[in-house]
């Protein structure tokens, strides 16, 4: 008979090594055993999470193991989720809303953020790629995220940050949500030029950012 | 830890078209029979006028017949295989692979504890020793540094003894020019082999021996040529002209010359002591024409001497020494790297068996250990760009391209997680945003080498030897050390 220690480890060993089996397999354990769903997210998930991000600082985790890693996390999340609805747990707002502007199609270093953010505890709603001004403007209203992060590869698709930010100065909503931006072209300059809360040159900085934002830092 | 080298997939790109290689060979035929050679070695001017040369006795010239000499340079024809003290480390002489060793010989080594350069010593040249053993792009030894605090007779087999115990590759003794020392080494060799047809079967030691250029050889290298010849010991040919010096002011002079005297260090060896392994070694290189300092590494002629001496080896079907990674710089600075880039690059293309060497600024006059950790650095870009890719069903990777489809990305996929460590990766490179690069002082790659040397130091302990092989190494050691101090006196 397993322990819960012992499923915990495997959860942990699972999720650092993007093994999907043995990480699902815990996590249903402890759901199952009545483990307390908050307990599993922090103690569990969050925890093993933390440990492959010290792991990438140090150079041991390539890139697409983390990518891997993140998948297999989200999926422990949907078992643990529905359990925290049954206790009636208020989630707190850590809500990500991401986004390539309008007239980019490069979505690689939004879905590197993306991936990483998820790694560390924030919920990520992703809105693709070339994504039209008013859909972002919906997308805050209706699901009243914590931050808007987006990306832009092009010289010529920057300019487009600018445009959002504008649309929800406009629609009354620029006070309610944090804005990040990024991509290869943006700079500190950028963000500040335009009025942005933040930026990071890399996907791990954007984690550290995106948790000062939130005051979780 | 299994060493690592230069393994050539296609065709060599020779620097001579073939008819400048021809010259190159006739010309030097020319200068063996008008012109020949000088020597201080009274026995070999016994033996070549035996032998039906012309000879001089009263110059001490020989002049050589084309035809003997050609007859003479085929019995040395052929490769073997250098031992080592663990046999994984052997290196198989083929033509077809390259092999770096440590600078050697060199009278000062950079302090990074002072900041500055000093005479070293033999306790240098075991630490330098030690970090050569724990580099896989390092296959074998020269004598990093001299042992300058021990006495000038002897200082040779102090060089060997400080090498036994801190590598476990071969070493190639570049710093005995004279029977004394080599007899020396040959009886170290040979304990630590276990007996003398174990050293000849898998010779763990090489040498090699310098004409005086132009077109001399002094007394004490012939007799080290073939003492170390007729125990099996394979002894390398070497010329070093200095362009404008030594040699005439041309490449394609100084090549003629630098053939001549190889070819004739080679009729000379294989006349004494018949089909001895050899090397065809061509350290030919540039002088500054301001100061005349010399100028190895520098740019193009030396570029040049670098692999047409391989070249010229090929021809006559013998392994080759050549020169790699020099540099007039005196410190790890845009010069060291692209100048060391250069020359560990046209290896990539043009072979040579044996590579020396890494580690030394100042035009191979300082020793540097942060510069030999960059100098394994660039050599293995070198290395793996030379091995070249697969480009089987697996590596085409038509299958994963079709499952992640137009818009995907391929960062998850089973395939990438699979390969994804195939890569090359910098061990001293900045790959650091900048924002990273400032928080962390903005460091430079050489801070990266520097703690790289630190933690080798600390860390890597070489294979001991058995501890009477250590007993009677040091006992052969203070034999030496006592007959060179009684003839010393006697002097």
């Amino acid at each position: 008979m397993a322990t819960e220690e012992q499923m915990y480890e495997q959860l942990n060993k699972g999720l650092n090594d993007g093994d999907e089996a043995k990480s699902l397999e815990a996590t249903h354990w402890l759901v199952d055993n009545g483990v307390n769903p908050v307990e599993i997210l922090e103690e569990g998930m969050a925890k093993a999470m933390f440990i492959l991000g010290e792991r990438w600082k140090r150079g041991e985790v390539f890139l697409p193991e983390v990518v891997v890693s993140a998948e297999v996390f989200k999926k422990c999340n949907a078992i643990v989720e529905p359990e925290l609805a049954k206790m009636g747990e208020a989630k707190a707002s850590s809500l990500v809303v991401m986004l390539t502007v309008k007239g980019d199609l490069h979505d690689l270093g939004k879905n590197m953020v993306g991936a990483m953010l998820k790694t560390s505890g924030f919920e990520v709603h992703d809105l693709g790629k070339d994504v039209p001004t008013d859909k972002v403007i919906a997308a805050v209203e209706e699901l009243k995220p914590a931050i808007v992060g987006m990306s832009a590869l092009l010289t010529t698709t920057v300019p487009q940050q600018q445009v959002v930010i504008k649309a929800l100065k406009k629609n009354g909503l620029r006070d309610k949500v944090k804005v990040m931006v990024g991509g290869a072209p943006v700079t500190q300059e950028w963000a500040d030029q335009i009025g942005a809360d933040g930026y990071a040159p890399s996907a791990p900085e954007a984690v550290e950012m995106a948790k000062q934002l939130i005051g979780k830092a | 830890m299994a060493v690592k080298g230069f393994a050539w997939a296609g065709e060599p790109l020779e620097p001579l078209s073939k008819e400048q290689e021809q010259l190159v060979h006739e010309r030097s035929l020319d200068v063996l029979q008008r012109i020949g050679v000088s020597t201080t070695n009274d026995r070999t001017l016994k033996i070549m006028a035996e032998q039906g040369q012309d000879v001089d006795f009263e110059e001490r010239r020989i002049r050589f017949d084309p035809a003997f000499v050609e007859q003479q340079i085929a019995l040395g024809r052929g490769y073997y295989t250098l031992g080592a003290r663990d046999p994984e480390n052997d290196l198989v002489l083929d033509g077809r692979h390259g092999y770096i060793s440590s600078e050697g010989c060199l009278a000062e080594i950079y302090d990074p504890a002072i900041g500055d350069r000093r005479y070293s010593s033999k306790e240098d040249l075991e630490a330098m020793t030690r970090l050569s053993d724990a580099l896989p792009q390092i296959a074998f030894l020269w004598q990093p540094v001299s042992a300058n605090d021990k006495i000038v007779p002897v200082r040779p087999m102090h060089e060997t003894h400080a090498q036994w115990s801190n590598t476990t590759k071969h070493i190639q003794q570049m710093t005995a020019v004279d029977p004394f020392n080599a007899r020396g080494i040959l009886e170290m060799a040979t304990v630590v082999a276990g007996s003398a047809e174990a050293l000849r079967e898998r010779p763990l030691i090489s040498n090699f021996q310098c004409a005086i250029s132009p077109l001399h050889w002094d007394d004490g290298p012939v007799d080290a040529i073939e003492l170390l010849g007729q125990a099996g010991i394979p002894v390398g040919l070497v010329s070093m002209p200095l362009l404008a010096a030594t040699s005439p002011a041309s490449v394609a002079g100084t090549l003629v010359l630098a053939n001549a005297e190889i070819l004739s260090g080679m009729v000379i060896q294989q006349t004494l002591v018949p089909g001895a392994p050899t090397f065809y070694t061509c350290y030919a290189t540039t002088m500054d024409m301001n100061s005349g300092a010399l100028n190895n590494g520098w740019g193009p002629e030396d570029l040049t001497f670098e692999i047409a001496g391989g070249q010229m080896a090929r021809r006559y079907g013998v392994p080759s020494s050549s020169g790699i990674l020099a540099t007039g710089a005196k410190q790890s600075d845009w010069q060291a790297g692209m100048q060391t880039a250069f020359s560990a690059f046209e290896k990539a293309v043009s072979p040579s068996d044996m590579l020396s060497g890494a580690g030394s600024y100042n035009g191979s006059a300082v020793f540097s250990a942060v510069q030999m950790i960059l100098d394994c650095e660039v050599s293995d870009i070198a290395m793996r760009w030379a091995e070249g890719y697969s480009f089987d069903a697996e590596q085409l990777a038509v299958e994963v391209i079709e499952h992640v489809g137009p818009g995907g990305h391929f960062l998850g996929e089973p395939h990438t997680l699979q390969h994804m460590r195939d890569f090359w990766r910098s061990k001293v490179m900045n790959r650091l945003t900048w924002e990273d690069w400032d928080a962390a002082g903005r460091p430079e790659p050489w801070k990266a080498a520097e703690a790289e040397v630190q933690r080798i130091l600390a860390e890597h302990e070489p294979e001991p030897l058995p501890e009477d092989v250590t007993k009677e190494l040091d006992r052969i050691m203070d034999a030496y050390e006592a007959e060179a101090m009684e003839n010393m006196e006697d002097d």
